[in-house]
């Protein structure tokens, strides 16, 4: 519903005919441009890393770089594809970042939901509390946080390394949640518990598809946190390395091959997952759970 | 408005509770925390990449196991590439059947070895048992307790150790480390882009001025490099340079180190502007890519700069010498034991097979690695000969870095020195005593 | 419901935050408390002054940049059209490059061989290569750009689920009073939307003033700032008391600005509700 109300560029403003078909042509015009110009923008950077990882040195190792690539070669990554090396690191971050997002909403999504039922006073004031630990920069606290992670034993476990990423990781998905949640208006709670559904009813069948879109991106931002961490990592997992911690080594120790190759590899798995959430950051599929 | 004021007082609140709680938290946590974000520091030549070798399953938990006096499992931290870490892992099959020990190697930066064993010991889960670490990054692994004292070891160091390691395995006349490998930086140089411009590698400081000016006149930008990135790379830099000009770097304003600055404040201008950013890997993309046509790096640079990036066009010799003759610092790895490490005999054994003669042969022929000792001899493949033979030349000229338990405040103080004096052109004499009067206030509460 | 969450950060970072806040009280040789004398050793060094107003620059460029960037994407991927899920997708990918890596691609353009620098000789618009990263505005301005390419898709998809979850009848109702697009965005759609702008500027500043990756791999240290001065005296210099006094004034300068901005924004929006 809210996306066909929001999708009629011209529709509010009905002027003399050739006229609003001017307007409309021009800002539909504008609009591919602006799109084209993000679009390339965004994907410039990959391309390049693209490019190194498949040109051969010459065609890197000069003061004037050429634009295009003129010997092409699958060295650099037939010599990293290696099931072998690649699994176990691989196996790791999926496994640690799906559970870190899936963790981290279960834990955050109730208390999310209290905090931005409170009063706008105590709503600010919690939420700030939380993220006030997250304004000292990483290296302050990482080492205390590992000690205590040591101490109970779980390091070099995939799910020390998920609690571990929790830590910078819960206050935001708190905040985007409370965000979301604030964003339900009372009256459509109240509705539906009068329909008769209970509170735990309410709750599941109405709030929570409501808040879909949130917990998505929450979902996703805790992924992306956890599977671009490297810190937690270096500290808890030494038995075998994450995909970033591997990056982090081909970067420092490598080649600029290496490097390029490894991130476009890394950059995969992030495109199918984002593929995977955005159906449901979709308000479409949600406003029929609404008038429903 | 009301509720905002509220929100403050919230704020405040929890402000003013930090401080009070603060007051009584403020003991423990000696030590530097967490882990690099970026590339980093790192003055280690040592390369990255290995973890357990030998059909490594997915999550099991690295070291412990094994009982006493060999049998078990020895986890032996090292910082290596993926070729390194498959070389070595060959290299080690022959001690795990002769030795029946297993060898779990565990990768971890040099910058990050001390936080990760300190994390380690305040847990009281020490799973570690040997550390090959970068000599450069000694002292707080000592400072803080977290390696043991190994005096009582010291006969199972091999009579033939290069003199110059000596005085890196000890703190205090006490031995901590055992030798493992040294190194040395050389000077890679782009052979075609100087002769067209009628140079030669430069041999003295003279004509290293002589160099950057001709390549600058010609190209309109600095094409020398040194390693300019602030922390360890820039402090072995200037450390060089101080030695070349027989200054004393823990006195930082003798006449030496004065003359050192000022040359480095003329050479500042004919340098690539990426000098800032060149340490142990930026220095080779910059020299791979012809942002600088001379630079000085680790000798691990041989097979990135030469092998993977293509550059059969670099060569390399063991770089120039100052006013007092020629000085490399000594960088490398030395091996040490954690406390409470859980297989100390197992980690002992480890480590007389890694000084061994053939070991160290081995080490030279399948890595290019150096050998610490002056019996071993080894095979490098044709193409590193004319490399290897300027480490070798290096090598003869290298000066141990002091172990003195303030060297963090000279690498500071040398940093310093370098941004106002080099970088920003201020009086280097005025400007040394100042930095020189802060290292002594450090060595005096360090009490040495 | 809200004890575990509130139990779990308290007690894992709470403590130690506060004794690093402590440590930056205590004198170094010492150890008298509290002490000042780590807080007056780091404003007299030239390079705290140099990170302290690059950590402000980076972080007003860089903030403002990626929200004003972040809001068009958001409102262009509200509407519905033809290849909206691959303009989606693409828009949304760097989110997932590691910070590290991104610094590294944003290289290539800005280095002294970059293609920033090619473009402009191959136009003969220069004949000697710039170096972009250099310390001062364009330093800053560099890295603001680089670290503007990794985080806008965060602040868009925060913005964009802050969009999707406003009732569509609002826009019906304000389509029925005949407000033109451009009323209606300023006056149904901004308004509406300020929980998640808020919520996106605190959770990017925070970040932005924490800057570290980025600013490291592009600068080492040339372009000093607050994390990268923290991180210098903790690891090359083994001086955690000036570290931590230099991590609790980013501390203060990032609950300043969250102060500030409910001060001068948030309470205007309160007494307009």
């Amino acid at each position: 519903m809210s996306t066909q109300a929001i999708s009629h560029p011209a529709a509010a403003a009905p002027r003399s005919g050739t006229n609003a078909a001017a307007t409309r042509l021009v800002l539909r015009i504008g609009f591919v441009l602006l799109a084209a110009v993000f679009v390339v923008a965004t994907l410039l950077p990959l391309l390049v890393l693209l490019k190194v990882s498949i040109s051969a040195p010459q065609d890197i190792m000069t003061a004037r770089p050429p634009f295009l690539i003129y010997n092409a070669t699958l060295e650099h990554w037939r010599a990293l594809l290696n099931p072998a090396t690649l699994y176990g690191p691989a196996r790791h971050s999926l496994l640690v970042a799906t559970g870190t997002a899936v963790l981290g909403v279960l834990i955050a999504a109730p208390a999310a939901y209290v905090i931005s039922r409170m009063p706008r006073t105590w709503r600010y004031g919690l939420i700030l509390g939380l993220l006030f630990t997250q304004m000292f920069p990483d290296v302050g606290i990482a080492m205390p946080v590992a000690i205590t992670f040591l101490r109970l034993g779980l390091n070099d476990t995939d799910l020390g390394l998920m609690l571990a990423h929790l830590v910078p990781t819960l206050p935001f998905v708190a905040w985007i949640l409370v965000g979301t949640f604030e964003m339900i208006p009372r009256e459509v709670e109240e509705a539906a518990f009068v329909d008769g559904n209970g509170k735990i009813g309410t709750l599941a069948r109405v709030v929570m598809p409501l808040a879909a879109p949130g917990i998505a991106v929450a979902a996703l931002f805790a992924w992306l946190k956890s599977w671009n961490d490297l810190v937690y990592a270096i500290y808890l997992f030494l038995g075998e390395r994450t995909l970033p911690l591997m990056t982090f080594y081909y970067s420092n120790r490598g080649s600029v091959f290496d490097t390029a190759t490894f991130a476009v590899l890394l950059t995969i798995p992030v495109m199918v997952v984002t593929l995977a959430l955005q159906r449901y950051i979709e308000a479409g599929t949600l406003s029929g759970a609404i008038k429903g | 408005m009301r509720l905002t004021r509220r929100q403050f007082g919230a704020l405040a609140l929890a402000g003013s509770t930090t401080l009070l709680l603060a007051a009584c938290g403020q003991s423990s946590t000696g030590g530097p925390a967490s882990a690099g974000g970026g590339q980093t520091t790192g003055g280690g030549q040592t390369t990255g990449g290995g973890q357990t070798t030998g059909g490594g399953q997915a999550s099991g938990k690295p070291g412990t196991a094994g009982g006493n006096g060999g049998g078990g499992s020895v986890s032996f931290v090292t910082a290596l590439a993926e070729d390194e870490r498959t070389a070595l892992g060959e290299i080690l099959k022959g001690f795990e059947s002769s030795a029946g020990v297993q060898v779990k190697m565990i990768q971890m930066e040099s910058q990050d070895v001390v936080n990760q064993l300190k994390a380690k010991k305040t847990a009281g889960k020490v799973d570690v048992d040997l550390v090959a670490q970068d000599n450069l990054r000694l002292g707080p692994l000592v400072r803080d307790s977290i390696v043991e004292d190994l005096s009582g070891e010291s006969a199972r160091v091999p009579e033939t150790t290069i003199d110059a390691l000596v005085p890196v395995t000890q703190f205090d006349n006490k031995r901590f480390f055992l030798p493992y490998r040294p190194n040395v930086q050389i000077a890679f140089y782009n052979e075609a882009k100087l002769s067209a411009a009628g140079l030669q590698p430069p041999k003295t400081w003279d004509e290293l001025l002589k160099a950057g000016q001709t390549l600058k006149e010609k190209e309109g930008i600095g094409k020398l490099a040194i390693q300019g990135a602030a922390g360890d790379p820039l402090s072995v830099t200037v450390f060089e340079f101080i030695k070349q000009a027989g200054g004393d770097p823990l006195a930082l304003n003798d006449a030496g180190t004065v003359k050192a600055f000022e040359f480095m404040a003329q050479l500042e201008p004919l340098l690539t502007p990426e000098y800032r950013t060149a340490k142990f890997d930026t220095m080779n993309t910059i020299i791979s890519n012809d942002t600088a046509y001379l630079g000085s790096n680790w000798p691990f640079g041989i097979n990135v700069i030469v092998d993977k990036n293509g550059r059969k066009d670099i060569k390399a010799y063991q770089g120039w010498a100052g006013p007092n003759g020629e000085s490399h610092v000594l960088g490398g790895e030395v091996l040490g034991i954690p406390a409470g490490a859980p297989n100390r005999a197992g980690a002992l054994q480890l480590a007389e097979f890694l000084m061994s003669k053939d070991t160290q042969a081995a080490l030279l022929t399948k890595l290019g690695w150096p050998p610490m000792r002056t019996d071993a001899f080894g095979n490098v493949p044709e193409w590193q000969k004319p490399y290897f033979q300027a480490v070798q030349e290096a090598l003869k000229h290298v000066d141990a870095r002091p172990n003195v338990p303030y060297w963090e405040d000279v690498s500071r103080a040398m940093n310093d020195a370098f941004r106002d004096i080099v970088q920003q052109k201020q009086p280097a004499k005025e400007t040394l005593d100042r930095y020189a009067s802060a290292i002594q206030k450090a060595k005096q509460a360090a009490g040495a | 419901m809200l004890l575990p969450l509130t139990l779990y950060i308290l007690l894992l970072t709470f403590v130690p935050v506060l004794q690093a806040i402590g440590m930056s009280f205590t004198d170094r040789y010492s150890g008298a408390f509290p002490s000042l004398s780590n807080y007056q050793y780091i404003v007299g060094r030239p390079d705290f002054t140099a990170a302290f107003l690059n950590t402000l620059g980076i972080t007003a460029l860089s903030v403002s940049m990626e929200m004003v960037a972040g809001l068009i994407l958001a409102l262009m991927l509200a509407r519905t059209f033809a290849g909206r899920g691959f303009f989606r997708t693409v828009i949304l990918t760097p989110m997932g490059v590691p910070t590290l890596v991104a610094g590294a691609a944003m290289l290539y353009f800005f280095r002294t061989n970059g293609y920033v620098n090619e473009a402009l000789l191959r136009l003969g618009l220069i004949d000697v290569p710039i170096y972009w990263t250099e310390s001062g505005l364009r330093g800053v301005f560099a890295i603001a750009l680089a670290d503007m390419w990794k985080v806008t898709p965060i602040v868009t998809l925060l913005l964009l689920s802050g969009l999707e979850s406003i009732p569509g009848d609002v826009y019906e109702a304000a389509d029925v009073d005949g407000a033109n697009r451009w009323q209606s965005f300023w006056s149904v759609t901004l308004p509406l939307l300020m929980p998640a702008i808020t919520m996106a500027l605190i959770v990017r500043a925070i970040d932005a003033f924490r800057i570290f990756d980025v600013v490291m791999v592009m600068a080492s240290r040339s372009i000093p700032v607050m994390s990268t001065f923290v991180y210098s005296n903790y690891f090359d210099f083994q001086d955690p008391y000036s570290a931590s006094a230099a991590a609790t004034i980013l501390l203060l300068m990032i609950v300043a600005f969250i102060a500030a901005y409910f001060l001068l924004v948030e309470r205007r929006r309160g007494e307009l509700a």
